[in-house]
């Protein structure tokens, strides 16, 4: 047994050494040999570690990089899964990779983001203290299937952590019905105010009561499915939540002013990422610090100073343009970019790469449940639009009749090509790439303009 | 001219973007002068066939389905069946189209009856169906279709129907009889996704000429520039037909 964990461990190390000596970032490999020589490897390299883990459809990557911020300002040690590698082998690959060769960790924390799907083999193996969990949306249903699907495999991930304290979104009908039947201690948290003057048209993920399916009645919609909803027929409603965003001062591009409360104290802080999506993630981060025992204050306060995760807003100055990515991979997702993006007031270039790998989900349908039609309706305020990725020819068409015209309307299939042109605009530019699309693009940008790449 | 459209139940069947194709049979008809209204008709909202001169029904998901199943029992169904009947227009997209069938019958044996406007069963198999496909259709004179599916019933015509395509790649209604979708009178049935329509103008264009023939006797629609809809159709059909 032993022998084999130290092997395991050691074949990662060196499988990932490899792979980087040849200048790539894999972390799924090294993770899958790892598991194949020791299939509990994770157990043992999870041993006497405390772990918070982080799953939901939307907002995985940002709540984690919010939170990890939070335990660097409160002085704790840990190491997290960074990369984005959030099914069971790259979680085994990072653990190993932070772990001596007899599999000691050299941190007494770790934060760990995971794939909803996987949630339920990764809390098998380890000690959670915390599970945070973000929201549950329709996402690649080639992948997760219907939505109950997704609660299904959420259940079985907390039925793994009985110790674990549950932070939930009280204003996600899906999400809070996990807290049913579980001896969890539970923390809701939620957004006790509309957030949009003016929202993208948009459907419901969930109309329907999860306990009875009567219809819901809302008090307030922030987005999507998410609000004061209650259900007439068995009372089944929106939980008071424990940490609350209760203000929202204002709200644009680069961020949002907010008022949380927690604990009968409040806290006026900003939060360094725009849309209503992140003031969410702003409050689940705030749960989990309280889930913690960290200082309220202090976790305030890295709201403010975090450093957002690759693709999520991110920002690149490159000869005088600026450019900002934003992930787009699902239509809740999409639409609350969406929501804030074509609200800017300077004319601005959009940018969209479709991309159908399996991580962007095969089945690219989604678009058309996206209110792109916000897009046309930007008018002047909307200068260019390029369409690119594997789909380019689909993202135009669902362009052409979302009623962009077609003078404004580019396809340009070559990344290199793409790039230049968006570097030359002189205005802002706004790219919306798929997963796999966001990877690309930044492999591109980083070997042509010397930026980081995103293992590091 | 005008065509008004009935949307059954937009708030619940509304999986995989299927509301694409309504947006697309609209923008279709305005590009070429002719009004359009959408109506969307939900739960618990009562159906009269006669005010509408085309109808769309999308896919859903499993949870909902009960609340649609008494829905339809309170008189909808009996409507739907009419109107197939008297030859209005539909167009149904895979949950959509097995319930217009008979009855769909899990995996398990439990039976849960359906319109039974058309003559056709489902049957719930283990393994689902996912993937882009591409077949050819008898009412575009063999010309193909593509889309994605993403099923795990398997769907059975009986003798008046027939189907709507011939499978190239892909499933299609049971992965085994290589029929795609349903055609009964004026009823276009699919499991393809994708969504259908955009990507195949043709097929909008035959169903709105159908809809627009029903009302007005005569149709026959302008040619449009299809080039980036035609560049969206052959860019799959070339990965499909390349991988074979």
């Amino acid at each position: 047994m032993k022998v084999s964990v130290c092997l395991s461990i050691l074949t990662c190390k060196l499988a990932r050494f490899a792979i980087r000596l040849l200048g790539r970032g894999g972390t799924d490999f090294p993770g899958r040999l790892a598991l194949k020589l020791c299939p509990d490897v994770l157990g043992k390299l999870a041993e006497g570690v405390t772990v918070i883990l982080v799953t939901g459809t939307n907002g995985k990557t940002t709540t984690s990089r919010m939170i990890e911020q939070a335990l660097t300002d409160s002085g704790i040690s840990f190491f997290a899964n960074r990369s984005g590698a959030n099914l069971l082998s790259g979680v085994t690959a990072e653990f190993a990779m932070h772990a001596t060769v007899t599999g000691r960790c050299r941190y007494p924390y770790a934060l760990i983001e995971a794939d909803e799907a996987a949630l339920k083999a990764i809390s098998k193996y380890v000690h959670a203290r915390v599970l945070v969990i973000t929201n549950v949306f329709r996402d690649q249903l080639d992948r997760y299937g219907e939505v109950t699907h997704t609660l299904e495999n959420l259940r079985i991930g907390i039925s793994h952590c009985p110790d674990a304290v549950l932070c939930l979104n009280a204003d996600d009908s899906l999400a809070r019905s996990l807290a049913d039947d579980v001896p969890n201690r539970v923390i809701y948290y939620g957004v006790s105010t509309p957030i949009y003057d003016h929202r993208v048209a948009e459907l419901s993920d969930a109309p329907y009561c999860i306990r009875c399916k009567h219809e819901y009645v809302y008090d307030y919609v922030t987005y999507g499915h998410l609000g004061g909803y209650r259900c007439p027929n068995c009372g089944y409603c929106r939980p008071d939540p424990e940490v609350a965003v209760t203000k929202v001062y204002s709200s644009d591009t680069e961020g949002s002013r907010v008022r949380l409360e927690a604990g009968g104290q409040a806290y006026d802080t900003t939060v360094n990422l725009p849309g209503g999506y992140n003031i969410y993630n702003a409050c689940a981060a705030m749960a989990c610090g309280r889930a913690l025992g960290l200082d309220p204050a202090t976790v305030a306060g890295s709201l403010s100073s975090f450093a957002c995760g690759f693709g999520r807003m991110e920002k690149f100055e490159i000869d005088g343009a600026s450019l900002r990515m934003i992930l787009i991979k699902n239509p809740a997702g999409c639409n609350q970019v969406l929501n804030f993006l074509t609200n800017t007031r300077e004319p601005s270039v959009f940018v969209v790469c479709l991309n159908d790998r399996a991580q962007d989900g095969r089945d690219i349908s989604w678009i058309w449940d996206v209110d792109f039609e916000q897009v046309a309706a930007m008018g002047d305020r909307l200068s260019r639009l390029i369409v690119s990725g594997v789909r380019a020819d689909d993202m135009a068409v669902r362009f052409k009749y979302a009623g962009v015209p077609a003078d404004k309307l580019q396809v340009v299939r070559d990344y290199g090509e793409l790039i230049r042109a968006c570097v030359a605009q002189d205005r802002p530019v706004y790219i919306m790439p798929t997963y796999t699309a966001m990877l690309e693009l930044r492999e591109k940008l980083s070997k042509t303009y010397g930026f980081k790449d995103f293992w590091e | 001219m005008e065509l008004k459209i009935c949307h059954l139940y937009p708030d619940v069947l509304n999986l995989y973007g299927d509301r694409g194709n309504v947006l697309c049979m609209c923008q279709r008809l305005r590009w070429r002068g002719i009004d359009v209204a959408v109506t969307g008709v939900s739960v618990g909202e009562p159906l009269h066939a006669a005010d509408h001169d085309l109808f769309f029904i999308g896919g859903g998901q499993d949870f909902e389905q009960e609340v649609l199943l008494e829905d339809l029992a309170g008189g909808k169904a009996a409507e739907i069946r009419a109107a197939v009947e008297d030859g209005l227009p539909f167009l149904a997209i895979c949950g959509g189209y097995q319930m217009l069938g008979s009855y769909y019958k899990t995996w398990d044996g439990v039976q849960c009856d359906f319109i039974g406007a058309l003559d056709l069963y489902t049957v719930g198999c283990r393994e689902r169906m996912i993937g882009n496909v591409l077949f050819s259709c008898d009412d575009l004179d063999g010309g193909t279709v593509v889309g994605f599916e993403n099923h795990s019933g398997k769907t059975y015509l009986g003798p008046s129907v027939r189907p709507l395509g011939r499978m190239i790649s892909g499933h299609g209604n049971n992965g085994e009889d290589g029929g795609e979708g349903a055609r009964y009178r004026n009823v276009f049935a699919s499991y393809s996704h994708g969504c259908l329509l955009p990507k195949n103008p043709a097929l909008c264009d035959r169903i709105l000429t159908e809809a627009l023939a029903r009302k007005y006797g005569e149709a026959r629609l302008e040619p449009l520039d299809d080039a980036l809809e035609l560049a969206a159709h052959d860019y799959m059909e070339r990965r499909l037909t390349a991988n074979k």
